[in-house]
């Protein structure tokens, strides 16, 4: 094929640009996304079927009937919510137009990458299919059947095989890191081939111009901002110093440039990295949870604050552009959201985990 | 904020017609013109003006059921709202319409 053709073909695929049905529509869904006092009754309620009965009335019912008929058990529950959230983004995805798709497919490509990792770590730490399909949500690209079918291969090398087989586009990336993998004996290798793909590849796709893609570009540049920043400040945690740090330097950040990421890996502590982002966009984050930190001697604190900050701006999004993608992107990362909360919640009440640590382990309600 | 290229061009036509054409009119009548040049005149202002009202109205008719049905699907109980807001933009037509009356009814004074 020609690339003029293949020029116009990209170009008639991205041209539809009419967000007013959609937006409608997601506005619809959002606003029968679960508020503080509902979520706080659910935590309340005393028992896993109690929870689940009150979930029944919502829009979870079906999902919920579906697989309760094998058991009223945290483990079928948890299976119903992600039912739930990849039926809703495959809806959301069936009326999008053309361009809103082709952002949001892009924007929803790190779930593949997600996926791909679990699977990776899974089968490098001999877990079982039972215990891998837990970890799996397949919310982006690759369907449920595609999950499935990556996960009963035996070990690393088959799964590298099997996507090269098919023709993933990850595949490349993945013989890449393979090669290193085999050297080393370690993931990382592989993990950092998959980042590197998938920032390659969006910041690729969203190398077009208008305000849409301008929108999904800032969410892809905060995201990978948020990679570089846990990086650093993992590797800091670990206290390394015969790795060469730059390498799992991830390009497109809004805020991280190489040089800042090359000057915080080089600095001595935390507290200095710190100082350095304080008046940064991620500076107040931080600071806000450093005491934190000091009492609970966790990088992961430091992680959820990133996280969480990425999680509320993308949710902010949708303010002042009623007619654009945003809209969009802030329900699929506000239902996502939903989604770990009750997951949380679930998975405290099986384990009967008290309310009050329920309630800290929430995500931004 | 008005960002479609095709909502700029109707809004700017629309102005166009709703301002100039009748100042245009009036013009016509106070210069010294010929009888039939001015009943020309007029006929074309109060056609661009009722034309262009229309097919502002059709656009923001078009706008407004599109997201009034993406609304229905998934909040059935708006429908009142939905057929009230597809409702509004006739006072756009009307107006063009009320407007290119008084246009074609402006007394023609001969030269």
């Amino acid at each position: 094929m020609s690339d003029a053709t293949t020029s116009t073909r990209r170009r008639s695929a991205v041209s539809g640009n009419d967000y007013g049905y959609a937006n409608a529509r997601i506005r619809g869904m959002r606003s029968r996304l679960f508020d503080r006092p509902f979520l706080d009754r659910l935590i309340e309620e005393p028992s896993v079927p109690r929870l689940v009965q009150d979930l029944t009335e919502t829009e979870y019912g079906p999902d919920l009937e579906e697989v309760l008929i094998h058991g009223l058990d945290a483990t079928n529950v948890d299976v119903a919510l992600k039912n739930n959230m990849v039926r809703t983004f495959q809806k959301i995805m069936g009326f999008l137009n053309p361009e809103a798709a082709y952002l949001v497919t892009t924007l929803l490509g790190r779930w593949d990458i997600f996926n791909v990792k679990t699977i990776l770590r899974a089968k490098h730490m001999h877990l079982s299919i039972d215990e891998l399909k837990d970890g799996l949500l397949p919310a982006g690209q690759l369907t449920p059947v595609d999950l499935e079918a990556l996960s009963s291969v035996d070990d690393v090398r088959t799964v590298v095989d099997t996507a090269a087989t098919w023709g993933l586009p990850m595949a490349a990336a993945l013989r890449d890191g393979h090669g290193e993998f085999m050297h080393t004996g370690e993931l990382a290798s592989l993990e950092l081939a998959l980042d590197r793909y998938y920032t390659e590849w969006a910041q690729e796709r969203l190398s077009r111009r208008g305000a849409n893609t301008r929108m999904a570009q800032k969410v892809l540049a905060t995201q990978v901002d948020v990679a570089n920043l846990v990086m650093v400040l993992r590797l800091q945690s670990a206290d390394v110093e015969h790795i060469d740090i730059d390498q799992f330097f991830l390009e497109g950040g809004a805020v991280i440039t190489r040089e800042l990421y090359t000057a915080l890996s080089r600095m001595s502590d935390i507290d200095e990295v710190l100082g350095r982002l304080r008046g940064t966009a991620y500076g107040r984050a931080l600071d806000d949870v450093s005491m934190t930190y000091l009492e609970q001697n966790s990088i992961s604190v430091f992680e959820r604050a990133l996280e969480d900050l990425f999680t509320r701006r993308t949710l902010g999004i949708a303010k002042g552009d009623p007619l654009g993608i945003g809209v969009a992107i802030s329900y699929l990362w506000a239902k996502q959201n939903e989604i770990t909360n009750l997951r949380i919640i679930v998975k405290g009440k099986s384990v009967g985990m008290p309310v009050d640590r329920v309630r800290k382990e929430l995500i931004l309600v | 904020m008005i960002k479609n290229r095709l909502a700029k061009w109707v809004f700017g036509s629309t102005f166009l017609v709703t301002m100039l054409l009748p100042a245009m009119a009036f013009a016509a009548e106070a210069e010294v013109v010929g009888e039939w040049q001015a009943y020309v005149a007029k006929a074309f202002a109060a056609g661009l003006a009722m034309g262009l009202s229309a097919l502002a109205a059709g656009y923001a008719q078009a706008k407004i059921g599109s997201a009034g049905a993406g609304t229905l699907a998934e909040r059935p109980e708006a429908s009142v709202w939905i057929i009230v807001l597809q409702a509004l933009p006739e006072i756009i037509v009307l107006l063009g319409f009320v407007a290119s009356i008084l246009i074609v009814n402006m007394p023609v004074t001969p030269a």
